[in-house]
């Protein structure tokens, strides 16, 4: 294997792993900087690739790594994060107003329902064992085998399989609870709140059933709504979409107000 | 006293300053998926139809908050006195304990097997009084096997 073929690989799977830390530490910065030293790191080690796993495996399992390490991914959310952080930037007038600049001046400050399913997954995500928001993020966004994710994580295959059943499994259940988008009962309204905000002329409802994981919402089971989900984050890269810098200002944010949440509540 | 056969049948013997009920399964996981569900305390209630809420950390020495079906009004301060990885664990009170075991039997399926006994000088006074686990040993047992078979089987 040689530099050449490493920097081939690399500039070809670059978005996707920065997207993958990006939804592990939810902050620009450390990703940006977990995916230089990912490259640093397989360039120094390039001549020790043995082969023993696709060089995309490979990359990932050290970006992976790095991330393990970092503190924010280390920072585990609770799973009431949007309520925690509606809260507080219902009362920072400041956020709103930055987000309404971006709204109305960045090519790449559109308000979408499908971003901010993508995001609302990054930020609940978290709330997940770190292992488990790791596999889970590998094989259902990532769509990596259980036996990539094996050597990804270096753990065993029984714990792979733990990891990704259990995580899926408690995603399933918050979603389901909170979700109004899925369930009428759903405590969480945040897509059509923002939506009003930021395209008021807009009606929320027709715009809603354009997306698939709505209009199953009825006559579908969880397991495949979840899947829809899935689908939605795969179609969207958070730095590159249509929606990017408004999702980022507000990822950031809510990494802001859950870094001081968990500090105060801290036992 | 131990379950004979790996079956999922409750056994419980009496005497009369103790109760023993066991119960012992054969499941076609690795202990470490089945580790994993016994270890980790708020996942319980998402697979386990026995258990209400399990709180704290199933770790040495911590104590847990068990609130069981049997008795959800009431919350069972318990502490984790062994504690070995994919093989044994123990918690308990004053009046008894909860011990699992994990073992490989000829088959090498693993076999779940879970003891508690509860007992003491003043066991005759109260023993009217605890309902009896059979059913919810069997119960146990079942959720535990559906759950580490299902996560087993998964692609």
């Amino acid at each position: 294997m040689t530099s050449a073929h490493l920097n081939t690989e690399f500039e070809q799977i670059r978005g996707q792993l920065k997207s993958f830390v990006l939804r592990i530490t939810a902050c620009v910065a450390d990703a940006e900087d977990i995916v230089q030293d990912t490259y640093l790191k397989a360039a120094e080690k390039i001549e020790s690739f043995r082969g023993d796993s696709s060089l995309k495996t490979w990359l990932f399992a050290i970006a992976s790594n790095l991330a393990k390490d970092n503190l924010r991914a280390k920072k585990r959310w609770t799973e009431d994060v949007t309520d925690i952080c509606k809260t507080a930037a219902m009362s920072n007038q400041q956020f709103f107003q930055e987000a309404m600049q971006i709204r109305s001046i960045s090519p790449q400050g559109d308000f979408e329902i499908k971003e901010h399913i993508a995001f609302c997954f990054t930020c609940i995500a978290k709330s997940l064992p770190l292992e488990q928001q790791i596999c889970l993020l590998l094989k259902e966004v990532y769509d990596f085998k259980v036996s990539e994710i094996v050597q990804i994580i270096d753990n065993t295959e029984a714990m792979v399989k733990y990891y990704l059943h259990t995580g899926r499994a408690k995603m399933i259940n918050i979603f389901e609870g909170r979700c109004a988008l899925i369930n009428k009962e759903g405590t969480c309204h945040q897509c059509s709140e923002l939506n009003g905000i930021f395209n008021p002329k807009q009606k929320f409802q027709e715009e809603a059933v354009k997306i698939e994981l709505v209009r199953e919402a009825e006559k579908t089971d969880k397991e495949r709504l979840f899947d829809l989900r899935m689908q939605i984050l795969r179609g969207i890269d958070p730095f590159e979409s249509g929606a990017a810098e408004l999702q980022l200002h507000h990822l950031e944010h809510n990494r802001k107000v859950m870094e001081s949440f968990l500090k105060k509540n801290e036992v | 006293m131990s379950a004979t056969t790996s079956n999922g049948k409750a056994l419980t013997t009496k005497t009369t300053f103790s109760r023993e009920t066991a119960v012992s399964i054969a499941i076609q996981a690795d202990a470490s998926i089945i580790w994993s569900l016994l270890t980790n305390a708020n996942d319980f209630p998402r697979w386990n139809s026995t258990v209400v809420s399990i709180g704290g950390n199933i770790a040495l020495g911590e104590t847990i908050q068990l609130i069981s079906t049997l008795d959800p009004k009431r919350t069972f301060k318990l502490k984790v006195k062994e504690f070995e990885a994919d093989k044994k664990l123990v918690w308990g009170d004053a009046m008894g304990n909860r011990v699992y075991t994990l073992s490989k039997n000829d088959q090498g399926h693993t076999v779940f097997s879970m003891t508690e006994k509860i007992g003491g000088l003043m066991f005759p006074l109260f023993s009217g009084f605890i309902p009896p686990f059979d059913a919810s040993f069997e119960q146990f047992a079942a959720d535990l096997k559906k759950e580490a078979e299902s996560i087993m089987k998964a692609n």
